[in-house]
Order: C-alpha cells, then structure tokens, then sequence
C-alpha cells in the first residue's frame, strides 16, 4: 500500500533543521533530500524502511508505521571526525594524541549558568571547578589537582587564540565573569603536557581554550531567556533568642543581664530571596556574503546577602568572510562587556555570633535606626565614644549602609587571518592579533550612621573611589603545512608569540579625611612579557599510527636574562590499535592507545612578582614613613631580591585508552597520569640576613600529582524513532594523590591561615604528604567517647604539649571526584539532571573551632551568640581546643547542581521555528556528613564561613528561527 | 622584539637601585629605611611586611623585643593565647617553630641586611661613582655610622635572645648567602669593636636629631654589653660598663621630672627628650605600626574597666590583651611603693591571680603608656599610637650604674644609692633608701619598678639567675598556674626550625 510520508528533519543535539538530508527507501534508489526547513516528502510502501543519511551525523533506518515521520539525527555516534581547536590549530577527536577534552554547545550544562566555566562542571574527568555563592562569581578551576606549590595553579584559558590574564580586574568578579555563556560554541581542556606544551610555560596547570560562535551563511535567530529565584537552603546552626537565654541562664549566668528580649535570626536578616534572570538574542546569517553573527545579552542576578548584585550586559559581534576563493579567511571577534556589580560585605560570622536577643532595629538609635551596642556620651556628635567599646556592629546595617560599586567595562576580540598560499596552497599562515582590555571604576561609600569610625575616631563615614585598568595584548604568526602522501600524513606548525601584560590601581584614599595616610595611591605592576617560539608536526601512517612531537621555547620578562629562556619539548604517540586486531567488529568498534610525555613550565607568581630579580627600593606610603627630628621622611627600603629564580618545571607522562563499544553506543577514556613537578616555585625562608627579608620566592622543591582518569558517554536507551523514550549517561571519575617529595633543605611552610587568632595557620607543607596537609592536635577522648577540652595526645612524649606535639592529619583535597550527566526525553519531553562527588576531601571547620566554645558567650561588654556544635563537645575555652584534630571532619558530598525539565513547540510558523519551555532547580540537594553549612570550600579545605550558595528555582524559554 | 623581556619596575614608588640613589637626597631616605625596620613592618602601612611566617603586626622589631623579655617573664601575659606561638611565650613551653620566634629572628637579621646595603651603597666607591660632593659625604659618615651602629645593635639582639646568629656584612652578596654562625663570644668581640670603632665618628650626646644615635646611644649599647658580659661570655666587665654609664650620665641627658612623660604620646619632645636616649618612632598618621607602645597602651586597658579612655584610645581598647602575673604586683605591694607614681596597678573588683589565662577579669592591670600627651591631648589616632618606645632611657643607666658598682665595677657608693634614691624622689616615693640596704636584690625590684613593660625583664632575670630552674617561680611559668620550674636551656631560645633549614651553618642550640 503506498503512501506518502513526510515529515522535518532535525539536528538532534541543538533541534536545528537539516537541510540536505538524503532519505532513502532501503535496498532501492528511490530518494530525496530535505529542503531548506529540514522538511520531505517521499512515496513509499508501508512497511518500507527509511534510510536517513547526512555527512557528519550517525545514519538512521526507520520503518514506516504513519505518514507523518520526523527524525532527529544525531550527531556521528563516534564524533571522532568532529573537530577539535587545540593550540595553534584543529585536530579531530579520532587524531588526537593528547588527553584533552572537548564538550561543545550541544552538551553544555543546562540550569542557572552565570559564568561560562560552570557549562563544564562536573563535565571532564580530571576538571574541578568550585564556584563561589555570591552572584556572578568566580571559580577555583583546576586540572589534574594543578601542578604548583607556591605558583599559580590556574589553568590557561585562551579565548580565541588569546591567553586572558589570569587576574581579573580589581572591581570585576572573576576573570570570566564578564563573558556571555551563551557566546560559547566550545571548550576544548587540555590536560596532558602532550596536548599543553605548545602552550609552554604557561600551560603546566592545563589550558582551557575556548572558542566562541561563529557566523552561519543561513539566517538563524536564538532568543532565550531565564526568571528565577536565589534562595537559602541552609544556615549555620546556631541558638536562637530563647534557646540563648536558657544557655547563658545555666553556663554564664552573669551574662543573663546583657540579653534583650527579642528573638533575632540574624541569619535570616542578612540574607533574601533573590531574582535572577538572563536574556540573550543572537542574530546570524549572511550579509554581503559574509556570514555574521551578533549577540546582546543580559545578566542580572541578586545575590542572597542583602544588598549584592551582579548585572553584566555584553555585545558581540563576529565577521569569518573569505577572499580569494577560500584562500583568505579572516575571523573577527569583538566583544564589549559591562558589568555592574554592588558588593556586600562578609557577614556571616557577625551574623552567627551576634545577640538574637537583640533586634534588628531600634527607634531610638542614632545610627539610622538600627540597634547598635551604644554609649551615648552627650556631647552633641557621634564619636566612636559613643559606643560600646569592642562590641560588634549590626550585621543588617554594615549591609544596608554600606554601598560598594564597581562598573566594569571589558573590550576583548582577536583578528585572525588565515592565508592558504596561492603558490603553495599545502602552507597557510596564519596571524592571530589579540586585545583584552578592562577599566573599572568602583567606589565604598559608608553611611555616616554607620557606627564605622575613622583612625581619629570620629563617625562621619567613609567614601573613596577606585580606578583600575588592565590590559592585554597579543601577536601570534605561524606557518601551518598540511600534506597527505598515500599512507603518510605530515602536518608541521611553527610559529612565534607575543604577549604583553600591563595593569594600574589607583585609589583615592579616604576622601573624608585630609591625613597624609589618606592621600591617594597609584600603584603600577611592572610590565609582564611573555615570548614564545613554537613548532609541532605530526606525522601519520595509515590513519593508525600517529607521532606528534612539539616544541616551545618561551622567554618571560620575570625572570633575569640568564635564566629567562626555557625549553619545552613534548611527544606523543596514538595507535588505532582496533583497526589492525579487529577493524572490522561493532562490538569493539574503537580502541586507541595514547602515550604523552611533555614538559611544560611554571612562571606566574602574581601580579606583584614580575621584578624580584631586579635590585628594587620601594619608598614608603605615607603612612609607612620614619622621623628624624620631628621632620617625617620617605624610607627607601630595599625589596627581597632573587636574580636567580627561573622556571618551574613539569613533566607529565600521561597513557589513555580511547575505546567505544556496540558501534560507539558506549565511548569514553581511561588514563593515567603522573606529574613532577620540579624547581617549585615557592614563597619559602631564605638565609637570614642575607636578603631583605626572611622569605621570598624561589626555586624550592620536587612535587608530584598522579592519577586516574575515567570517563564514559552512554546512551543507555536508543530508540529506533527519536520521539520515543532515550537516555543518555556521561559519567566521569578522577582519581588523584597529591604528593610533596622534596622542599629545599627539607624546611616546612605553615600554611591555611584560619580564623580565631591572629595569624593563626592550620596546615603545614611537609615532604613525604600532601600539599596543605592539617596540622593539629591529636584529641584524647574520655571513656564516653567525648572530647577533652585541652586534652591533647603528647605525641613526643615530653611532658610539654607544644608545638612538637602537633601532628599531620588529611587534607583538603578530595581523593576522587565524579560527575554524572543524565538526558533523557520523550516525545517533546526532556529531562536531564547532572550529579556531582566528592570523596575523602577533609574540612577543617573553623566555624566551629573559632566559635563554638562557651567562653565565648561573653564578647567584652556585650553577649554573643554560639554554634550550636558547642552543645556537643561542651568546651569552653577556644584556646584550649582550636587546633584539635576534632575540628576536622570528612566532607565527602554528592550534590546535584541541576535538575531541568523541557518541552518543546516544534510546529511554530509552519515547523521553521521551535519554542523549548523549561522549568529547573539549580544547587538541588546536597547529601554530606559534613556538619558545617556546605562542604565544598575554598581555601585548601578551611571553612571559615562562605557566602551560601543560592537554590534557584528557575524558568525559561528558548525561541529559535 | 626580545628586548621588550628588560622590564623596569612601574610603579612611581619602586626604582632600581641605581636610580634610587641617583637622587643625593635618597642617601639621607635611605638611612630612614634601616632606622624604619625598628618600627615599619614594610613600605605599605601597618598591615603590610616585609619579612614573614607571622602576622605583620606581630612582627615589628620593638614588639618582637618586648614579647620576648615580657612575655615569658613576670611582668605579662597575653591573654589572647590564639594568637599563634604566644600561649608558649606566656608559658615558657616554645618551641623551634614558634612563629615569634622566627619573626624575631628574620626582623633582626633584617636589621643587619638593611644596614649592610646601605654601606654597599655609601661605600666611596659608590659615592665616587655617583660624583657625590664633600658636604653630602660629611654626612654620608655620619649616616654609615649610624648603620653600624644599628647593625650592632641588631647582633646585640641576637647575642641576647639567640645567643648565636648567621654573621653578614657588607662583603657578602645579597641572596641567599648562607653566612656563617658566630657564636656569644665572636659577636660580642664584633659588636664591641665595631662600637668602639664607630662612636669618634657620631654625633655627640644630645646633638643629633631626635631618633637618630648619638654616642650616647652606642655607649649604651656598650653598657649593656658588658653588664651582661658575665651571662654572655662569662667576663666581668662591670668596671667598663660602670665607665660608660657614667660618661652617658655626664652627657647633659637629664631626668624629666615627671616620671609617666616618659611614656606619652608627646614623649619625642620635651619634656622627655632629654631623658630618652634612643627611641623607636611611633606616630598614628605617618609612622604606623602594632610596635610595643600600640600594644602596651591598647593592651593595658582593661577588660571590665574599659578605661582606654583614659590613655587616649578606644574604651575597650584590646579588651584585657595584656595582665600582671600575681608576682608582678607583690613587688609593688610588699615593697615601699605605696606613694611612687611608678606604681599604676588597677586592682579593685580584681583578683591579684590568673588562675585561668582566658579569664581576662582576673589578675591586676596597670597604667603606664598613654596615648594622651604630658597636657591631656589626644594622639593622632584612636588605635595606633603616637608614642616612642623608649628603648634606652637615662633611668636604665642610673640603675646599671649602681648595680655594675654593686657587682664590683668600682665607682662610689653614695653616687649609686644617689641615683636609685633620684629615681624615687621623681616618683614621689618618700622612701629613700639607706646606703647600707642597696642590695643586688633591692636593684633588680628597683629595676621592675622603675622599668617595667620596657623590654628588660626576661634580661635582668637571666643576669640574676631568677630565670629558668626553680629559685624562682612566678604565675605560668612552664604552664602551670602556680610556676613551676624550667630547664637552663630556656636562657636562650632556640634557633627557628625555617631560619635553621634555611642556612645549614647554623646549629640549634642545646637542649631544643
């Protein structure tokens, strides 16, 4: 029985319409290809099966049960021949021999994503990123744990060819926090030194290289937008009013008659519900022939701490034309980016320790109206006599009073000219010309009813206003030659790198006072230069055998003219070991063996360490001067020196199998790595008196990261009919130990500063452990199994608990860590949630070990408020106990960032436009044993209050044409 | 374009060196840096240093010197004992990591590296170098004095505390040299040769600018060598230090009639001037740091009393950070200090003992520093400090003098018993003392009474074998509430665990 079939043909990944698709009656040449709306139309028998092919996406048979019969293509099952920007080029997966990564827009995490790194959370085996709770915060992203001690370990990001500073502009969030997610096309994370040391010696932490969308030859409009709301989902377990009265009525009785008679959550005070929301238009097709792309979008987030909020409004555009026949291909990025963001201060641990006997707001008080601990001294002004000497501030009020705003304003693109030569068309040259520049201005405006005072005591506010200003510039040129000779394949790249970094601060100072303290500050870092000269070629035999061998040799301006040059050379070697055992199996379709060997180099040490190899005199501020004869004097003080530091060094040795199953149903990687890390760049004693300081950085030591890496994609249920129930699985686990295998003449670092105390650490850099290793107390419990308050094991047996009694007890760092990503749909239903582990990661809870102890119920004058953990220890004296290993509690965590359901409208003006509705919770749930607010901290592990991470209920909707 | 790698510093406020000294006047700033490290903590304020392993305030030189003799004696306690390594100072219970300890010991040093760079930079080569005139190189000589002059006073330090330190001079390089250790004997020949050397080419007594050494300045340092020579290297050299307390005493210093003018916060000017032989700056504007007048003035107010009223700071001041052990204020009591304007103790609605250190309500406090000027001013800030830190005053060479003649350096006695009795005619203290009673014991209580909080205790202590063992036990010593006994090895600290790993020439003292 004939029929005529019809039906659309979408791009399974993104739902946009193929045209082109050939469909084809099986065994026969009877066929079609869709038209310009993904649609067809074909005559066949029922019972007929139709074959659905297009270059580039997995082919797909379905037998014909109706007339209607709309296919979603996916794309290559093996997505190996999908290509892969890696440094100074584009390789494909199925070519690759270095471990990288590479997760394009189609995967990207779905959800409340503010900052472009938290597309890929929980996305790559071997990539942490912890973000922070305050809107529009940075990340802590790290590759492969990162491979420095006292350097940075921030991975590389490069934005189109251009390597960003890793700092972000005073008055900015973070560094990616002024660009667009929805800019983004992909991320490629390379990790091994194979794949990075093209990079050199920026690239021992790994390089995360993104690249953004680029115009199409076909119209095509994208607006989306998302409404949400910021809520609280936990708090500090601390007493409440009346649980503080019975508390102080029983332990510190004395106290009873400095408690008020409210009942205060002051957690509750200092935080709300937030709105959040983000639109984004982008707009892309031809104009005079040259595919175009622009987009405008528009961030706003209120951040659970009264008062913050962050708002970034960016614009792109991007131009790729072509000349002379494809020969010359330019590509121009331009971006502008404004950020707002109004700041709030950390008041998390006023809030915890204020009185909740005392309320939020006072008639009588002169501070605005806000209850302030006072004594009034009836003089007619508001000095800081008036209040109650070394009592805390109201924690609403240093909130609402105080208004910190920064403007940003970011320009950032590159122009990259590809030119295939006329007369040589096997070379292309390419020059890549980059720019990144960033001005803020910001001001911190007190109110003058802020009990705040200034160094002479007076209340009258406070008000300065800051400028900073940074900027970036690149120049890249290099020579690509691509050939193919039957079985041989050569590629050879070399190329030179330019790039300059230059930054300024400048504050005013107090404005409202006119001291010689407050005068205006200009503060201009030193120029950084970074210089590279690099070549790869890969040679391939048979598409199965494939050698990659690189080269860089970088010179940064850090470092003195005898040791400013490194070399970093890097093999690497891929075999399809499948194609020569069993080239022919679906069951075992692929099988890749990956060998790395790389060494990459280590050079940042922070803004304010470009020069230590020069003989420096810094002048003092003028609060930092000296006086002979009551005439006050400028000091001139020489700066510790190191003319000889030179490079950290990594070597990493990195074998992966690439394999896939059932015809690529099952893909994923396992790898192994190990790091050393050599000539540690360090912040370590020097020889007394030798220098003009006691420390500085140098070239200390010997530090190695090993691990194992597995990752697999899975699609579990793979219907036959796209409209019918499919789940997919991406599922990744990272194994890494961390190790300290030598510091300069064995010398430890303290490290982990905490809370409670001045100058208080808790973590200890020794050989033979991990880096930030805790270093405490061992507790000695009672027969009930409580702990002693003060009772600490005398380890080395002197009779004398001291410092040579304190041990080495787990870290920070988790041992492994997971990420699971499930989609499923049905018919135009989806459903997706990703899942993210943590395991044998310690916190120290410094929340408690600073606070919860009942001494401290009484601060000075006034009565203060406890964690509610000082219940089950009973201790009494913080003194006695801070350092104790008690203190320090598995945080192992399975959390779920993201639970998002979508339907989606496909028959919008006649099937050539989609409307995808969606509905999700971001920061879900949180399963932990770890008693403090969220187990996932900064800091190496130390927990001293964290700004909470939002819960957002969100909804959105996506328009495209 | 390699040559864009040769950067220059940026910043307005930093050069190289050379350029730095291509301005004569940078001769005169660069002196203030070497004489800043006595004070400054580093270029950018008072949080901000330039040495490491402890907070930056925690890590001025004065208070390093003043924790080290106080602390771990009978004249305080710190009551915050969070505060990294301090619960140990208060306890006598440090070890080589205390982070004091290591502060103290890269501070000082830092001292002597200061001091060797500014005559690397003034040698007359340099100065040939730089086509410097004679009138400027008139006081280029005098300044390298002074850097000497300092640098010694820094291996004093060390002599002291340390008992040993890495020695370094202008000879060697600037890196990481790992200099080689001089023992007490060999740093005790150098500091007083290189005093010797020195002190023709100083200013004299009383004619330089204030804060800046004079000779009577090294001539204490001197002094203080050699009443100590018997702990140091087993000498007696009281006769030489009895000689220079004399000269010092003879040099027109004087003693300013009132006693606790000593301690304001106009005590750069008169009417102490003439009594304070070599300060270290402070100033709330333009020279701020957490040095010992900062932490003595906000440390002695008192937890309940609030009374920083009182001394020109915050009510609450450092609610209670700083407390007299019970011994402390025995010798007050039980001695004839009834009527002396030297005794400030506070003791109403107060325990004279601190059975708990954390219990900040307990044990007396005392009202020595102020922030208020000799006529009642407030300084220039309600926290840090515009008060000096008298490091030698004219009292201390009263005392010395008539303890090195009681200790058979000569000299008459009617002239010390003079001395001890002026100190207590300017108090008021009608209690004269008979030439008969002036004792060894009678000066060490004279010297607490008169000397308290100003950084000798833990010295005077050790010279009088009160220190470490048991003949003397106060509050907290070696822990426990009552004191209790501590090994000799306690005399001197030990060598910090970073400073020891750092140099490998350096060996730990016995003991540690």
């Amino acid at each position: 029985q004939s029929v005529t079939v019809s039906g659309t043909i979408t791009d399974a990944g993104s739902g946009t319409l193929l045209p082109g698709v050939n469909i084809v009656v099986k065994n026969t040449s009877n066929g079609v290809t869709s038209d310009f709306d993904g649609k067809y139309q074909i005559d066949v028998e029922q019972g007929d099966i139709l074959v659905f092919s297009y270059v580039g996406f997995t082919t797909q048979e379905v037998p014909v049960t109706g007339t209607t019969l709309d296919v979603a293509l996916k794309t290559d099952a093996a997505e190996l021949d999908q290509v892969v920007v890696i440094g100074y080029g584009t390789t494909t997966i199925k070519d690759a021999t270095g471990s990288l990564t590479s997760v394009t827009s189609e995967d990207f995490n779905k959800g409340n994503i503010v900052t472009p790194e938290n597309l890929l959370s929980g996305r790559v085996a071997g990539l942490t990123i912890n973000t922070g709770g305050e809107p529009g915060a940075g990340s802590t992203i790290r590759i492969r744990g990162g491979a420095s001690l006292g350097a940075s370990n921030d991975p590389l990001i490069v934005i189109n060819g251009l390597p960003v500073d890793d700092n972000a502009v005073g008055g900015s969030r973070s560094v990616l926090s002024t660009i667009n997610p929805n800019d983004i096309e992909s991320f490629t994370v390379l990790k091994d030194a194979s794949a990075t040391a093209i990079y050199g010696s920026r690239a021992s932490n790994g390089v995360i290289i993104i690249t953004t969308k680029k115009g199409s030859r076909n119209l095509r409009v994208n607006l989306d937008t998302q409404m949400g709301t910021n809520t609280l989902p936990n708090k500090i377990n601390v007493f409440s009013g009346n649980e503080l009265r019975e508390i102080v009525a029983s332990e510190r009785p004395g106290l009873l008659n400095r408690l008020g008679n409210a009942n205060t959550d002051w957690q509750d005070e200092i935080y709300r519900n937030g709105m959040t929301s983000s639109q984004n238009l982008s707009v892309s097709g031809a104009i005079a022939d040259v595919p175009v792309r622009v987009s405008i979008g528009r961030t706003y987030q209120e951040g659970l701490r009264l008062t913050s909020k962050f708002e970034r409004n960016n614009f792109s555009a991007n131009l790729n034309p072509s000349f002379f026949e494809d020969h010359l291909k330019i590509n121009v990025n331009a971006n502008a980016s404004f950020e707002k963001n109004r700041f709030a201060g950390g008041e998390e641990g006023n809030a915890i320790t204020f009185d909740p006997t005392q309320p939020v707001y006072d008639p009588n008080s002169p501070f605005g109206g806000f209850f302030q601990y006072t004594n009034i001294v009836d003089d007619g002004v508001l000095n800081a006599d008036d209040l109650l000497s070394n009592s805390p501030f109201n924690p609403v009020a240093n909130l609402l009073q105080n208004e910190s705003i920064s403007n940003v304003r970011r320009i950032y693109g590159n122009a990259k000219f590809d030119y295939k030569l006329h007369f040589f068309p096997d070379i292309t040259a390419t020059v890549n010309l980059g720019f990144d520049e960033q001005t803020a201005d910001g001001y911190v405006k007190v109110s003058p009813f802020n009990p705040l005072s200034q160094a002479d005591g007076r209340i009258i506010g406070s008000f300065s206003q800051y400028d900073n200003y940074q900027k970036n510039t690149l120049f890249d040129g290099y020579l690509a030659y691509n050939k193919d000779l039957g079985d041989f394949g050569i590629e050879a790249t070399a190329g030179y790198s330019y790039q300059k970094f230059t930054s300024e601060q400048y504050n005013t100072g107090e404005l409202l006072d006119d001291g010689p303290d407050t005068e205006p500050t200009l503060n201009v870092d030193t120029d950084l230069v970074l210089i590279g000269f690099f070549g790869r070629s890969n040679f391939s035999f048979k598409d199965r055998y494939i050698l990659t061998l690189s080269y860089r040799r970088d010179g940064t301006s850090r470092f003195s003219p005898d040791n400013r040059w490194g070399n970093f050379p890097a093999a690497a070697f891929a075999w399809q070991i499948n194609e020569d055992f069993f080239p022919e199996s679906q069951a075992f379709s692929t099988l890749k063996l990956r060998l790395g060997y790389g060494i990459t180099g280590q050079q940042n040490i922070g803004r304010g360490n470009r020069d230590l190899f020069l003989a420096r005199y810094v002048r003092g501020l003028p609060a930092s001067q000296y006086e002979f004869g009551g005439e006050v004097l400028t000091v001139g003080i020489p700066q510790f020196r190191n003319e000889n530091i030179k490079w950290e060094e990594t070597t990493t040795y990195n074998v992966g199998f690439d394999y896939g199953f059932m015809n690529d149903r099952f893909t994923g990687s396992i790898e192994g790595f190990y790091k050393e890390s050599s000539d540690l760049l360090a912040n370590a004693a020097i020889s007394d008196g030798s220098n003009f300081s006691n420390a500085g950085f140098q070239n200390v030591g010997n530090f190695t990261t090993q691990g194992l890496e597995f990752a697999i994609n899975a699609d579990i249920i793979q219907p036959l009919n796209p409209n019918d129930f499919r789940w997919s699985l991406n599922y990744n686990a990272t194994y890494i130990e961390r190790e300290i295998k030598e510091l300069a003449l064995n010398q430890d670092q303290e490290v982990g500063g905490i809370a409670g105390g001045t100058g208080n650490t808790a973590q200890i850099n020794r050989v033979g452990y991990a880096p930030f290793t805790y270093y405490v107390y061992k507790q000695i419990y009672n027969a009930d199994g409580l702990p002693i308050e003060g009772g600490y094991a005398d380890l080395n047996g002197d009779n004398i608990i001291n410092g040579n009694d304190r041990y080495l007890y787990k870290n920070g760092n988790a041992d492994v860590t997971m990420g699971l990503l499930s989609n499923m749909s049905y018919k135009n239903f989806d459903f997706s949630f990703n899942l993210r582990a943590s395991l044998g990661n310690y916190v120290y809870n410094n929340v408690n070990s600073a606070r919860a102890q009942f001494n401290l119920l009484e601060n000075n004058a006034v009565a203060s408020n406890l964690p509610r953990a000082v219940l089950q220890t009973g201790f009494n004296v913080t003194e006695d106990v801070i350092l104790s290993d008690f203190y320090i509690e598995n945080a192992s965590f399975l959390k779920m960032d993201n639970i998002t359901l979508g339907y989606t409208i496909n028959s919008l003006f006649d099937g050539s436009a989609s409307l995808r509705l969606s509905a999700g919770v971001q920061n879900v749930f949180i399963i932990t044993d770890y008693s403090g607010l969220d187990p996932e901290v900064f800091n190496n592990g130390i927990d001293n209050t964290i700004y909470p991470r939002p819960r957002t209920f969100l909804v959105g909707a996506n328009f495209s044409l | 374009c390699t040559n864009d790698l040769d950067v220059e510093p940026g910043d307005p406020e930093a050069f190289l060196d050379t350029d730095f000294y291509a301005d004569p006047a940078s001769y005169r700033s660069g002196l203030a840096g070497v004489y800043g490290n006595l004070s400054l903590t580093g270029t950018d304020g008072a949080g901000s240093s330039n040495i490491q392993g402890l907070d930056a305030g925690t890590s001025q030189y004065g208070r390093g010197w003043w924790n080290l003799q106080e602390l771990t004696s009978d004249e305080a306690i710190w009551s915050w004992e969070n505060d990294p390594g301090l619960r140990e100072l208060n306890r006598n219970t440090w070890n080589a990591d205390n982070v004091v300890l290591r502060g103290m010991f890269g501070r000082v040093m830092t001292s002597v590296s200061f001091a060797n760079e500014y005559l690397r930079q003034t040698s007359d080569a340099a100065l040939d170098g730089r086509g410097v005139d004679a009138s400027l190189r008139a006081d280029i000589a005098e300044y390298r004095a002074e850097a000497r002059f300092l640098r010694a006073l820094a291996y004093y330090h060390m002599v002291d505390l340390f008992g040993k330190a890495p020695f370094v001079t202008e000879n060697d390089p600037v890196g990481a040299f790992q200099a080689p250790e001089y023992n007490r004997e060999r740093l005790f020949e150098f500091i007083e040769s290189e005093l010797l050397e020195i002190i023709p080419q100083m200013v004299d007594p009383l004619q330089n600018e204030y804060a800046r050494a004079d000779k009577a300045a090294a001539w204490m340092l001197l002094a203080k060598l050699y009443l100590n020579a018997e702990v140091y290297v087993n000498q007696d050299r009281y006769a030489d230090c009895l000689q220079y307390c004399q000269q010092i005493i003879n040099s027109g210093y004087e003693l300013t009639p009132n006693y606790l003018n000593n301690f304001k916060a106009d005590n750069n000017d008169q009417p102490a001037r003439n009594e304070i032989i070599f300060p270290i700056i402070s100033d709330g504007v333009t020279t701020q740091n957490f040095g010992p007048t900062t932490v003595m003035v906000n440390g002695q107010v008192g937890s309940q009393e609030a009374n920083g009223g009182n001394f020109g700071v915050n009510a609450g001041g450092w609610s209670g950070a700083l407390r007299v052990p019970a011994e402390f204020s025995e010798t007050f009591q039980n001695g004839n200090y009834n009527i002396d304007v030297r005794n400030t103790l506070i003791t109403e609605d107060r325990i004279i003992n601190i059975p708990d250190v954390s219990q900040r309500d307990t044990g007396f406090i005392i009202a020595k520093w102020s922030n208020l000027t000799s006529d009642g001013q407030p300084g220039s800030a309600i926290e840090i400090v515009d008060t000096d830190f008298p490091m030698f005053r004219l009292a201390d060479a009263y005392l010395m003098y008539a303890e090195a003649h009681l200790r058979g350096g000569g000299g008459d006695l009617g002239t010390a018993v003079g001395y001890v009795n002026d100190l207590r005619a300017r108090a008021g203290n009608p209690n004269a003392v008979a030439a008969n009673r002036l004792t060894l014991d009678l000066i060490l209580n004279e010297r607490l009474v008169e000397l308290y909080w100003e950084a000798h205790r833990r010295q005077d202590l050790i010279r009088f074998g009160r220190y470490t063992g048991g003949t003397y036990n106060w509050s907290w010593k070696g822990g426990s509430a009552n004191g209790i006994a501590i090994d000799a090895t306690r005399d001197v600290f030990p060598i910090p665990a970073a400073s020891l790993a750092a140099n490998p020439n350096l060996t730990q003292n016995p003991g540690y």
